[in-house]
């Protein structure tokens, strides 16, 4: 065969051919062999054929390249960017929580968080065991997550210090460790309810947390991990910056809150209420300087229990109760502003008795002819009920809207309860009588801080308000925008209700709420509550409260207090009147306002030494209304407990220390350690009766109570 | 013979190319596989090329009618170790394919294109008309045939397959009648659907399904190509840059340094390097067709005929599966992907070329 071939190969020269790729090869003609060899040429004809194919290839594959490539490049950029990234969100820093002088009540600190990329895990099932065991999570469940074996997953979030030390510790293959910022409470329980909490996701649960949780949760960051084709992921580098959370600075003041918490304390460890609380608003700005609650709780601590649950609600702001005598003020300042009455007006009390729409409602006392004035200071229920009648039921729920009831004040937290408030329409005809002297109503201490708040304005209502400014980190704060107020009260008019609340507390009721060294004005009020078993009106329980502001004028604070359910004495005047001094005039020192009177050496002996017969005058006690107890039932119109009764209770069973005679005044044990207190309680020849060690936290009888020599006293000591 | 043998005679155009594709696949294989397990291949195909030009080079010593003149020997002797593979090879990856050799895997269905391409230009060479005949058809295929099946067998369906080009390319040259073009068109059509009822595995249905609908199962069959046209397709005009490629990276590739080389290339070296390599092996084909033209007989066009016609087929499967127009059949890119058998039998068949060029001067 070979020598065939060469038999047909012509004879024939070199060509030179250098840097020429295709010599003109393609002319058959004068091709080597191809003269002589017809095959030759045929043969080289037909390798035509494959140069064309090669051509035809080339330029199609080009073509698809160019397609793939050029034309439909971002399309498979987004594709291989999908599958090869993937972003795992970084929470940002929680903004801070300041108090108006810039203390802080809500921080966020940077803490460990534990992640997992399962692909790199060898062995899930050991790993899951070990983790499980150190974190006190449930072992099935963290195998189930690292033995799905691609991806990315949290392990634990935001994990105490020695937990992750010793996670650390164990340099498991696989587990990571990120830091994501935790919310802490400096301050513990201060200011609990107003700052509210988180949950475990850090996302506020209550209180200001929640309401500003926008502004506070900042925008997350974000870190790429690339992943490769086995969902192995690499190089988590944040790409994005979380951007920490605007702070807030609150109108509260933490000292101010402080005095409110402790006072509150004590006289929940006193009465033993259920519940209470105080608010504290500076009247002409609506700034909330305090909210003080009781039950409290820890917001560092999560919630473990229903109980806990229902400890974190602001009682201030969710808790409607019946307002009893200090909802005299706005139908007395209703009937002025009307005009129905003037406050020298002298009005006949008909000795404690008047029938409204068939029923007869009876006083607390058997008042004669009374001036507007003394109705305000004894709280009489027989005048209240007459210049409520004299205003009529419109006109009635008209300032009841005014004053800001039946309706949220909108201070900037969450859950707040609008009251009860039914329109003129629905009352029934003894509403007018009742809603005169703060029954058939449900209001708010916030709601009635607000209208007393009206009052110590001038008559300008100034919803309260609990965010004083926002400010980024680095950045200028902005003031929130204030609501202007409205007018509600004629300036003539809320100067005679000053008046009139001033002497509530030089004549009236509320003698125990003097101050020393301010004028001052205030109520009281006592409220029987409703038995959820009967219906009906307890005979045990009632909501005892107070209201008050000072100094007279320019009022620099006003101050509602409310005790839910307290044992033993239980009358606005008799449990919260007290409470009103102990407050404020700490509250007016700290805040330096200037006090207006001297100090009156009479005033404190009155306070530490009562003179029972006062104190059995002073309480506003609720009227029997005379009706046969079925028919009251029936109609589930309230009252009962006529004084006898009440004064017979509290010499009863109620506080016979308090009421006792009472020489020397409890000392303050308050923060003095072991030594120190048992020194001065022997000085005065206090029995003493301690608990614990370390630092004085708590006493009973309180401070400043009267008491008998030879009394024992208890003190709870803490470290 | 010794004026033929200077290495000076060689075709150092055609040299020049193939050595400059095999350039970027090294840096290719470097490329995609610095972080992996194959890390050093890029090293190991060096040896793989420079043994290669060895080989090359001995074989352009032989005069190539010397080795058509043993074509029936080396036939013998492919088909026998065709079948030693089977009896004793190496099982990899469920097939059959390989004979240890020392360190050196040998692959045996590579080298049997040589003596394939050997048989088909020494079959075609005798028959001296300008058509081919019937009964030339049935022998040629049947002595292609059995080898073709004897691989199938193993299985390596796709080295097969690239048996049959070396067939048509000699009985295109031959001159293929129409009637015989429409017969073996209406057996083909045949054999197919039997062939898919009767032989294909599993997986080789697997991978036509895929082919045809990519998308049928993209976490499974059609991964592979859908991966590979996200790569190609990312790349755009300019490429990511060599060891930037992502998906090349991070092994969404399957096998970025074998047979998905050119997807992992293209990633990397984008429209722009795809153009460049395209044109470098445009011109390798052309020059072989040249050599092919210049060939002193009919043999040694049908040598070099048969060679491009086989690396044609290579490319067209390979890239045209990179590209997603192709099923995954296990073809590699000759010159570029990584593999010792493949590289030396490319350059034995390149060697086949010079021995053809050194001797286009018949005294």
């Amino acid at each position: 065969m070979a020598a065939q071939a060469r038999t047909g190969a012509g004879t024939r020269t070199g060509r030179p051919e250098q840097g020429n790729l295709f010599p003109p090869a393609v002319e058959l003609g004068s091709s080597p062999a191809a003269v002589s060899d017809p095959a030759m040429a045929y043969t080289r004809r037909q390798v035509v054929w494959l140069a064309i194919a090669v051509l035809c290839w080339t330029v199609v594959v080009v073509a698809r390249l160019a397609y793939l490539q050029v034309v439909r490049r971002s399309f498979f950029e987004e594709k291989a960017r999908l599958q090869q990234q993937r972003t795992v969100e970084v929470r940002a820093s929680r903004g801070l929580i300041l108090d108006r002088r810039g203390h802080e009540l809500a921080i966020s600190v940077p803490v460990d968080s534990i992640c997992a990329m399962p692909a790199e895990i060898p062995d899930p099932e050991a790993v899951g065991s070990i983790l499980s065991q150190v974190l006190g999570l449930p072992r099935r469940e963290l195998v189930k997550k690292l033995a799905v074996g691609h991806g990315f997953c949290w392990i634990a979030r935001l994990v105490e210090p020695e937990q992750a030390d010793r996670v650390r510790a164990l340099g498991l293959k696989g587990i990571y460790f990120q830091k994501e910022s935790k919310r802490y409470y400096p301050k513990g329980t201060t200011a609990a309810h107003l700052i509210g909490a988180v949950g475990l996701d850090q996302v506020g649960l209550a209180g200001v947390e929640q309401a500003r949780e926008e502004e506070l949760h900042g925008r997350p960051g974000k870190m790429v991990v690339s992943a490769d084709a086995r969902q192995r992921q690499f190089a988590g580098a944040l790409s994005q910056q979380p951007d920490p959370g605007v702070n807030l600075i609150l109108t509260i003041d933490e000292r101010i809150q402080y005095i409110a918490e402790r006072e509150l304390h004590e006289a929940i460890v006193r009465t033993r209420a259920a519940a209470g609380s105080i608010v504290i608003l500076e009247p002409a700005t609506g700034a909330v300087l305090a909210v003080a609650n009781y039950p409290t709780f820890n917001p560092n601590q999560p919630v473990r229990s229903p109980t806990d649950i229902e400890k974190r609600r602001n009682f201030a702001i969710t808790s409607a109760f019946e307002p009893g005598s200090t909802f005299k003020l706005v139908t007395v300042a209703a009937a002025l502003e009307e005009k129905v009455t003037r406050p020298e007006e002298v009005i006949d009390c008909q000795m404690g008795s008047i029938v409204v729409a068939g029923h007869r409602i009876r006083d607390h006392k058997p008042f004669g002819r009374l001036t507007v004035e003394q109705i305000i200071a004894n709280s009489s229920d027989v005048g209240a009920i007459k210049l409520g009648m004299r205003l009529g039921e419109r006109r009635m729920y008209q300032y009841i809207r005014r004053f800001g009831f039946g309706r949220p004040t909108g201070v900037e937290l969450p859950g707040e309860a609008m009251g009860l408030t039914r329109p003129a329409e629905q009352w029934s005809k003894i509403s007018i009588g009742a809603i005169s002297m703060g029954q058939e109503i449900g209001v708010t201490a916030m709601q009635m801080a607000q209208a007393v708040g009206v009052i110590a304005n001038g008559g300008m209502l100034v919803p309260p308000r609990v965010l004083e400014a926002t400010f980024e980190t680095g950045g200028k704060p902005v003031v929130m925008s204030r609501s202007p107020g409205r007018q509600v009260l004629s300036p003539e008019t809320a100067i005679h209700m000053k008046r009139m609340m001033e002497m509530v507390m030089l004549n009236g009721t509320g003698k125990l709420a003097r101050l020393e060294g301010y004028t001052a004005g205030g109520k009281t009020g006592t409220a029987q509550k409703i038995d959820p078993r009967t219906g009906a009106y307890s005979k045990t329980d009632y909501v005892a409260s107070f209201v008050g502001f000072a100094p007279l004028n320019n009022p620099a604070l006003v101050v509602a207090i409310v005790l839910d359910a307290p044992r033993g004495l239980h009358s606005g005047g008799g449990v919260c009147a007290p409470m009103f001094p102990r407050v404020a005039a700490e509250v007016l020192r700290y805040l330096q306002v200037p006090q207006e009177l001297p100090v009156d050496p009479s005033l404190r002996r009155k306070r530490t030494r009562p003179d029972p017969q006062l104190l059995a005058e002073v309480s506003d006690f609720t009227p029997d209304n005379g009706l046969e107890g079925e028919r009251r039932e029936e109609r589930g119109e309230r009252r009962d407990a006529g004084t006898g009764r009440r004064g017979e209770a509290e010499r009863g069973g109620g506080e016979p220390v308090l009421l006792a005679f009472a020489h020397a005044a409890m000392p303050d044990f308050y923060g003095k350690p072991v030594r120190q207190v048992v020194e001065q309680a022997t000085a005065i020849g206090l029995a003493l009766n301690l608990k614990g060690s370390g630092i004085a936290r708590r006493q009973f009888p309180a401070p400043g109570s009267p008491l008998p020599s030879g009394a024992r006293v208890t003190i709870e000591f803490e470290r | 013979m010794t004026r033929y043998s200077s290495i000076r005679n060689l075709d150092w155009t055609l040299l020049a190319f193939v050595l400059a594709i095999a350039t970027l696949g090294v840096l290719q294989i470097y490329s995609a596989t610095r972080n992996t397990v194959w890390r050093g291949a890029h090293t190991k195909q060096i040896v793989y090329i420079l043994a290669g030009m060895a080989l090359m080079w001995l074989i352009s010593q032989i005069d190539y009618h010397a080795l058509l003149d043993r074509v029936p020997l080396l036939y013998l002797l492919s088909v026998l170790g065709l079948v030693v593979v089977y009896a004793i090879g190496d099982v990899r990856r469920g097939s059959k394919r390989w004979i240890a050799l020392g360190s050196f895997n040998f692959q045996v269905s590579e080298f049997v294109k040589l003596v394939l391409i050997l048989l088909v230009a020494r079959y075609f060479s005798e028959v001296r008309r300008d058509t081919v005949s019937g009964s030339d058809l049935l022998k040629i295929g049947g002595l292609v045939g059995l080898p073709i099946l004897l691989v199938m067998k193993q299985p390596d369906l796709g080295t097969a397959l690239t048996y049959v080009p070396i067939a048509a390319g000699g009985v295109l040259l031959a001159g293929l009648r129409w009637k015989h073009l429409a017969v073996l068109a209406v057996a083909g059509a045949l054999v197919v659907p039997v062939w898919w009822t009767h032989v294909a595995k599993s997986y080789q249905k697997e991978r036509v399904m895929t082919f045809v609908v990519p998308d049928r199962d993209p976490r499974g069959s059609g991964y592979q190509l859908i991966q590979s046209r996200i790569a190609v397709g990312a790349g755009g005009l300019w490429g990511k840059g060599i060891a930037k490629g992502s998906q090349t990276q991070l092994r969404f590739l399957p096998v970025p340094h074998t047979d998905f080389i050119f997807s992992a290339y293209a990633e990397e070296h984008g429209f722009t390097g795809v153009l460049l390599a395209l044109a470098l092996y445009f011109v390798v084909l052309m020059r072989i067709i040249y050599n092919a033209q210049t060939a002193a007989d009919r043999a040694g066009s049908f040598l070099c005929v048969c060679v491009c016609a086989l690396l044609l087929f290579h490319l067209l499967v390979n890239v045209g599966m990179v590209i997603g127009r192709m099923p995954v059949t296990g073809i590699p890119l000759p010159l570029m992907s990584y593999g010792g058998s493949s590289m030396l039998a490319v350059f034995l068949m390149l060697g086949l070329v010079n021995n053809v060029r050194l001797r286009r001067f018949v005294n």
